[in-house]
């Protein structure tokens, strides 16, 4: 398996994740590459309505979103919460057959989006590249702990 | 030319566009093959030629700055430049080809050439450069992106004035990854980091639509920002592969100095969006060159699409108001049987028909492209992925020249493009396994698009190994998909149909060596959506097969249409195998299915009141005699239980909001002359309901 440097926020302490997906073996796919990663799991949800409870619950640095789930599709779930919190951090995560999704969820200000099946170094550089982006700090943001991919 | 010659010298001119667009096609195919082999002295003599060509017919024509560049061009064409330089000089060679096509084009619209400043440059870099220094590896080098940054005059004046304010204004410009598959989200996501970094001035391309067929997005952004941080920003994971910034250079600067100048960004502007519009038939100018990116038009016209789809949804209403007119005429006729003003009446209803007809063929033709729009990605795909797998696979296209609906070419990409990675990755087999089994070292794949009735037929085929059904049986099983026993008492067709089940393919059976990992389940869905079917063979040892049907526009089809329970419906009439008429003791029960013995063929036999749950239709008491419709998708086949037949028509399909259609059982109704609604029916759909065995219990 492959080794990852811990990807940290700015105080040096575990990014916190929000996992949803509304299948269980999805969520359990992203945990273990976010453990991988030193991160922590904050919350998960399986549909949009609960992502948005455990958003205002937990706080989370990232979201890894999916597309398509029951009761609240995932666009509506970036809408809703971005509405509310304009700084969110949400990553989709849908397969290829879903572009226009992707699009819309984009438009509504996701910051990202991942192919399913998750690759844990494309997901990585992702969420590096994610957390990097904050306008109001000067600096790398994101401190690395040791190598890169060792 | 559409212009009559006037002299011996547009004649001239007219057979240098010809030349010029046939060499131009083999400067982009030797620019590709050199990509492949840097060093290939070969393929350098062929571009070295063909650039010399062109050298010498451009000077005798007048066109003395496309002559220039291209004797510019031929000192690098050098074998110790491409030795050293291999990759870049490809670069070259397929930026060099744009530009001639830029120009070319210009000259053809008699305007003055575009200004060609970025290429002199990287002619220059490669010359001057010691051949024996290799480009940092990490550094994202300028040459690598041929970008033009031609903004229009409005842009350039909003760019000077951005710098005048004293804001920092750079142009920049981003290679989609060539990997990435949603290329449309990938544009939507550098838009989305653009403009979070700062004003985006201009941008190209300008909608997501046009995303889709570009590599390179161009941007010029005012931002407070560093540069250094700007390029981390642009430098986004899995999307971006490659980026150039440079500070915008503005009206003081000597490179735009001219008005001149400015018409000259604009008209290589047109002259780009010109020769993007592709085909242009009746232009023998243009009829030599198939590939669009380098087909020099003469009087292409740039349209919105949706000025089309308006035309087209008149035409459409037309053809309702058509049906509309044969109606109250047919009760005329039986009204005033001997009304000598029927014949006339019908005379000018022919008329108007055969025109209607025409009309509605030409708006049809508006929105035909060729196949080839979509084949001509291939080439590079096959090279890029073998690469990648270590493959030496070969690709082999043909039926470039089939038209189809350009919506349905846009949406046929994302699948073909996952089927020939698919076949380059899983069905090629490694050289020296396939030396050992006697066929040639090298793979191919071969692309083939053809017409069948309505319909549009696009083969992807591969001379690999073929599918692993006991594989492929084990994975369902293991992915609790089936039972064991049922995948036991699989056909080998439903066996190879697995591959398109979501869970299946997405997991473990696409990534491991591409590591592309999209499901074929991407591939069933886009050809659902489209109301096309998707089939697969395979010979195991010898390759497989996919075979990816389509109607050839979305627009209108001929439908066959029938009552069941006293409600309309059609079914398209591609779909219809044959009809014929049973009498109520030839229906069989089988494993709770109503099933037909036709000439010696079981076919599973579907009501459609049963299927769709429509409760509120009262069925007809049992009559003695009964239609039945055989539908046919792919090699499925089944027996619709209609009540009358109601006759063939060409419908418009509406489509419909999913909130009044809550069955997927029907893909869109339609409008007769008469105000009926008419549903048609998703055949797609009711054969995989009936591929699933638990709401067929309802039929039994």
């Amino acid at each position: 398996m492959k080794q990852f440097a811990a990807l940290l926020r700015k105080d040096n302490r575990p990014v916190r994740y929000l996992v949803v997906d509304d299948s269980v073996f999805a969520r359990k796919n992203l945990i273990k590459m976010i453990e991988q990663f030193g991160g922590e799991v904050a919350g998960e949800a399986g549909d949009g309505l609960t992502a948005i409870a455990e958003f205002n619950r937990v706080k989370p640095d990232i979201v890894l979103m999916d597309i398509t789930m029951p009761q609240m599709e995932g666009i509506e779930a970036v809408e809703r919460i971005v509405r509310q919190h304009s700084d969110a951090r949400i990553v989709m995560v849908s397969s290829v057959g879903y572009q226009e999704n992707i699009l819309a969820a984009l438009q509504k200000g996701a910051k990202h989006f991942v192919q399913k099946p998750v690759k844990p170094e494309v997901l990585y550089e992702i969420l590096r590249y994610v957390l990097s982006d904050d306008p109001n700090a000067a600096g790398a943001p994101v401190a690395l702990a040791g190598e890169h991919r060792s | 030319m559409s212009r009559q010659p006037e002299d011996r010298g547009s004649e001239l001119r007219a057979l240098f566009f010809e030349s010029a667009a046939e060499l131009l096609q083999s400067l982009n195919e030797a620019g590709l093959e050199l990509e492949a082999h840097p060093a290939d002295e070969d393929v350098i003599r062929r571009v070295r030629r063909a650039v010399h060509t062109l050298k010498g017919d451009s000077a005798a024509c007048g066109f003395h700055k496309l002559s220039e560049l291209a004797h510019e061009l031929e000192d690098v064409l050098t074998p110790q430049i491409a030795h050293a330089r291999g990759a870049e000089l490809a670069e070259l060679v397929l930026a060099a080809a744009d530009s001639f096509g830029a120009m070319l084009t210009a000259y053809q619209r008699r305007v003055d050439p575009p200004s060609v400043a970025a290429l002199h440059a990287l002619i220059q870099r490669l010359l001057e450069a010691p051949p024996t220094a290799g480009v940092s590896a990490g550094e994202p080098s300028p040459g690598h992106l041929p970008a033009r940054f031609e903004w229009t005059e409005y842009e350039q004046l909003m760019i000077s004035e951005a710098v005048h304010r004293g804001e920092s204004v750079y142009n920049i410009a981003l290679r989609i990854d060539p990997n990435s598959l949603m290329r449309a989200a990938a544009f939507q996501l550098i838009r989305n980091v653009l403009h979070g970094s700062g004003t985006v001035i201009a941008l190209r391309p300008e909608d997501n639509a046009a995303a889709a067929s570009v590599e390179i997005v161009e941007a010029a952004l005012a931002s407070s920002q560093p540069e250094q941080k700007l390029a981390q920003r642009c430098k986004i994971p899995s999307i971006v592969s490659d980026v150039r910034i440079e500070r915008a250079a503005t009206a003081e600067t000597p490179e735009h100095e001219l008005l001149g100048d400015l018409l000259e960004a604009q008209a290589a502007q047109v002259g780009a969006a010109a020769s993007e519009q592709g085909e242009n038939p009746g232009q023998p100018a243009t009829a030599g060159a198939t590939s669009a990116a380098t087909t020099v038009a003469e009087s292409t016209l740039r349209v919105d699409a949706t000025r089309i789809d308006a035309v087209m949804n008149l035409v459409g209403e037309l053809i309702i108001g058509k049906s509309m007119l044969n109606r109250t005429l047919t009760e005329f006729d039986q009204k005033h049987a001997r009304d000598p003003l029927r014949a006339k009446l019908a005379d000018a209803m022919a008329f108007q028909a055969r025109i209607l007809d025409e009309l509605h063929k030409c708006v049809l033709k508006i929105r035909m492209v060729p196949v080839e729009q979509l084949f001509r990605r291939f080439p590079r795909v096959v090279r890029d992925v073998a690469k990648q797998c270590g493959k030496d696979v070969a690709l082999e296209v043909s039926g470039q020249n089939t038209d189809l609906d350009k919506s349905i070419l846009d949406a046929l990409a994302e699948p073909l493009m996952h089927l020939v990675r698919n076949s380059v990755d899983h069905g090629i087999e490694p050289a020296d396994e396939r030396l050992t089994v006697g066929k040639p070292a090298r793979g191919t794949i071969y692309l083939n698009a053809y017409h069948q009735g309505t319909q549009v037929v696009i083969e992807v085929r591969d001379d690999g190994r073929g599918i692993d059904l006991v594989a492929l049986r084990a994975r369902a099983v293991e992915k609790g998909i089936l039972k064991p026993e049922e995948a036991q008492r699989l056909s080998e067709s439903e066996t190879l149909n697995l591959i398109f089940e979501s869970g299946l393919s997405t997991a473990a059976e696409v990534t491991e060596v591409s590591g592309r990992g999209i499901g074929m389940d991407v591939v069933r869905t886009v050809l659902d959506r489209l109301k096309g079917t998707v089939h697969v063979s395979q010979q195991k040892g010898k390759g497989s097969s996919f075979q990816l049907r389509a109607p050839l526009t979305l627009a209108s089809i001929q439908t066959l249409l029938f009552r069941v329970g006293g409600r309309l419906f059609a079914v398209p009439l591609s779909s219809v195998v044959e009809i014929t008429r049973i009498s109520d003791q030839e229906i069989h029960r089988i494993d709770q299915r109503e099933v037909l013995r036709l000439r010696e063929q079981i076919l599973t036999l579907v009501r459609l009141n049963h299927l769709s749950r429509l409760h509120s239709i009262d069925t007809q008491p049992a009559k003695k005699k009964t239609f039945v419709i055989v539908i046919g998708a792919a090699e499925k086949r089944f027996g619709l239980l209609v009540d009358s037949l109601v006759g063939e028509e060409e419908l418009v399909i509406k489509a419909l909001p999913a909130e009044i259609i809550s069955s997927d059982l029907v893909s869109g109704a339609s409008i007769l002359g008469d105000g009926t609604v008419v549903l048609i029916l998703n055949v797609p759909a009711v054969l995989s309901r009936l591929a699933r065995s638990t709401p067929l219990g309802a039929i039994a």
